[in-house]
């Protein structure tokens, strides 16, 4: 069975470019949950969300005229690639996975209301070439010489640990042996007066599993990892920053929005990701929890987490409480925050938990980082459509 | 699969402007080849440079859901689960925690999304709907078709220009062999929107681009210039091959190989010069075991885009396959445009044809191969 290991890590996030600094923000517990300024918000429930920082924006390295989303993409994919230390050869049959939702919608909003309101043509309708999620593909194939195989994964806020899952899928099939795979989404209007149609929006910071939680803040990030074949990752002596053990996807097939309401799904997730990576519940010493912070999605979760686990049986944290939720990003941005939690032996907490919601029957980290010895970790992401996906990592 | 698990077809269902129907259906309207190209109808094409589309009849898609779907659905999701239920009726196949879905769509339910930002820019917060708000989400067509078909293992949404449907077939296969379900029902789907459909137009993507010659759809001919939107959803039942003996399935044909890759191009361009470094079509082949000189035939995604016709015969003459077929001008460009070509590539090896290439590439670099060949 061919290994999976993960040889670079790029994260552009509401803390700003790189890993280190994403890390530096998880392990002090500094909230970038804070008013949001990319979108008006005038007359919305919740007006707040975690943005990537508008004064790291012109240092990213990518052209004003590409759309938010691909700017930060481009940002994260570099770093990763450069931790890896790839060459032109590997890069050239280094397949691409992306897990994308909003695209250059951003930007496509602009255009679709100049429009509506004026009734004229307007020059921004070129803002239409990069308004799909697959544009985020196109432009990092491009860019960075990537010649392998590519796809555009979209499967709502469970986008980007798909694309990892898939990607491994891709290395232990022998199609090639490396692939950058992670997630993007930025702030988009349309998503922001979705979830607040919905009233699954906060209007304070969320609260991950505190009894009085009212749903989530949304963000906006990248974030994209090199998997490699262990072996060819050896070969060339590069460093393994953790290794991907195993991967569960399943389908609740039950309801759009809401989740099995046993967790049915998750279950399933879980104990599948477990199986292929041959460990038992036991060999688990932390949970970066999907925790978006509804009140349905926290206590689903529960259940799935006791169903696994039992009460009690892992310490389990959301990073959502931090920077938000990601959305199409989030999956691979909590990989990464599940991997340098590994790392570094410490878990990430869940912020604004003051009152432990006891539907929720576990140690979920409240307030501060905890020092933890890890030997492997889960990092669960499910989404609109009854999407599951759980990843466990090793060191 | 070069030891891999071996993944058959099983079934097919779709919905175009050909009509609708499963296996029997599909082949049918592959056979009788007449374009369902027309004047388009669901809008005034007033103002637009375009005014022809292959649209799917919205009396026909009606009958093929019940009061339910069509109260909660919205358009393109009622394609997609026409499609999927047809599909998995001709295949006999129930639902269950080891089926899949792959679905491929090119633009998603704009309608929704406009409809959904309509409302804000009308009446503000308050004219937001929730119901809307969830379809706006690509992947909202898989999720409908899952709960329709209850498939309960990994339901893929991959979102591609031109060749959406066969990426998702190939990606289906690779769902199955790879272990992640024992069958998948994969394909694609788009609809078509009128903002869409004029904003594409303006953009000078569909025929005639550059305003020279007749409209219409003419792929590989020397006086293409331009694709015409189609819409419709079609699936393909994909499953693994021992599974399929042991219900006593119908297996038209085997996905002897699959592939699919990236040509590192600038997006929305397509070089006839730059080649696949990736080899996607030589890798395909060498799954199955199959040489370029012994293809039977070759379903290509020529559209009419004058670049894209043009860089696909550069593409193919390089791995030593001769001109490609093409299936747009009989259902127009659209996700399940793919899927039907990879139905004809099934449907082929069933008749005999030999061993069938499924070819496609985008503007942007996407390349796919799916070998199709019968199941011995």
């Amino acid at each position: 069975m061919t290994r999976v290991v993960v040889s670079g890590l790029g994260v552009v996030s509401p803390y700003g470019v790189g890993a280190k600094t994403f890390w530096t923000g998880l392990a002090t517990g500094e909230c970038a949950i804070r008013p949001l300024t990319v979108i008006d918000t005038e007359g919305f429930r919740s007006r707040i969300g975690a943005e990537v920082p508008a004064d790291v924006l012109p240092a990213l390295g990518a052209s004003r005229r590409r759309s938010r989303a691909d700017r930060i993409a481009l940002a994260a994919a570099r770093e990763a690639l450069a931790e890896a230390g790839l060459g032109t050869a590997d890069r050239s049959r280094m397949a691409l996975l992306v897990g994308a939702v909003g695209g250059g919608m951003l930007e496509g909003e602009e255009w679709y209301c100049e429009e509506t309101r004026t009734g004229r043509p307007s020059p921004r309708i070129r803002a239409l070439r990069s308004i799909l999620p697959v544009s985020h593909a196109e432009t990092l194939g491009s860019r960075l010489r990537l010649g392998g195989s590519r796809e555009t994964v979209v499967m709502a806020c469970a986008s980007g640990a798909a694309s990892i899952a898939l990607g491994a899928d891709l290395i232990r099939s022998g199609a090639t042996p490396l692939a950058l795979a992670g997630g993007v989404d930025a702030v988009t209007r349309i998503c922001f007066m979705g979830f607040n149609a919905l009233k699954l929006l906060d209007p304070e910071p969320c609260r991950p599993f505190d009894r009085g939680r009212r749903g989530m803040s949304i963000g906006e990030a990248a974030a994209f990892l090199v998997l490699e074949d262990a072996e060819h990752c050896r070969a060339r002596g590069a460093r393994v920053l953790g290794e991907l053990l195993g991967a569960g996807m399943t389908t609740d097939a039950h309801h759009v929005t809401a989740p099995h309401p046993e967790g049915e799904g998750m279950i399933r997730a879980m104990s599948d990701a477990l199986t292929a990576a041959g460990l038992s519940p036991g060999d688990i010493g932390y949970v970066n929890a999907h925790g978006t912070g509804t009140p349905q999605n926290d206590r689903v979760e529960a259940l799935a987490l006791v169903r696994i686990f039992g009460e009690g049986g892992v310490l389990v944290s959301s990073t959502k409480s931090l920077i938000g939720h990601t959305m199409a990003a989030a999956g691979s941005v909590e990989a990464a925050a599940t991997l340098l939690a590994l790392q570094h032996g410490l878990a990430p907490p869940t912020a604004n938990l003051r009152d432990p919601d006891p539907e929720v029957p576990f140690d979920c980290v409240p307030g501060a980082a905890r020092p933890v010895e890890l030997g492997a970790a889960l990092s669960n992401s499910f989404g609109f459509g009854g999407q599951n996906v759980s990843l466990v990592f090793g060191r | 699969m070069n030891g891999r698990r071996r993944v058959v077809v099983t079934g097919m269902g779709s919905v175009s402007a050909a009509g609708s129907g499963g296996s029997a259906a599909v082949a049918s309207a592959l056979a009788r080849r007449e374009p369902t190209i027309a004047p388009i109808k669901a809008f005034s094409p007033d103002g637009s440079s375009s005014r022809l589309a292959a649209e799917v009849d919205d009396a026909l898609l009606m009958d093929l859901l019940d009061a339910a779907d069509v109260r909660r659905l919205s358009r393109i999701c009622r394609m997609a689960v026409a499609a999927c239920r047809l599909a998995a009726a001709d295949a006999r196949l129930e639902g269950g925690a080891r089926l899949g879905l792959a679905v491929g769509s090119e633009y998603g339910d704009f309608r929704s999304g406009a409809e959904f930002f309509n409302g804000f820019l009308r009446r503000g917060p308050t004219g937001l709907s929730p119901m809307i708000f969830p379809n706006t989400v690509m992947n909202s067509m898989a999720a409908v078709a899952a709960i329709a078909v209850g498939a309960r293992a990994p339901s893929v949404t991959l979102n591609q220009a031109t060749v959406a449907g066969d990426l998702a077939v190939a990606r289906g296969a690779a769902l199955i062999a790879d272990g992640r379900a024992d069958a998948v029902i994969a394909g694609g789907v788009d609809e078509i929107f009128v903002d869409v459909y004029r904003g594409l137009a303006a953009l000078g993507a569909l025929s005639p681009m550059g305003g020279g010659g007749p409209e219409g759809c003419r792929p590989y001919a020397v006086d293409h210039n331009g694709t015409v939107l189609g819409e419709g959803a079609t699936f393909l039942v994909l499953e693994d091959l021992p599974t399929a003996r042991a219900r006593g399935a119908t297996i038209h044909a085997e996905v002897l190989g699959s592939a699919w890759g990236g040509i590192p191009v600038a997006p929305h361009t397509a070089p006839a010069a730059r080649r696949d470094a990736g080899r996607t079509v030589r890798r395909a082949l060498v799954q199955a075991r199959t040489e370029p000189a012994s293809l039977g035939r070759c379903y290509g995604s020529g559209n009419g885009d004058p670049a894209l016709d043009d860089w696909e015969i550069e593409l193919l003459a390089a791995d030593g396959i001769r001109t490609p077929e093409s299936l747009a001008p009989l259902f127009g460009q659209h996700g399940g445009l793919g899927a039907l070509r990879a139905a004809a590539g099934a449907l082929s090896a069933e008749a005999g044809d030999g061993v069938s290439l499924v070819h496609g590439i985008a503007r942007g670099g996407c390349r796919t191969a799916v070998v199709m060949g019968r199941a011995t």
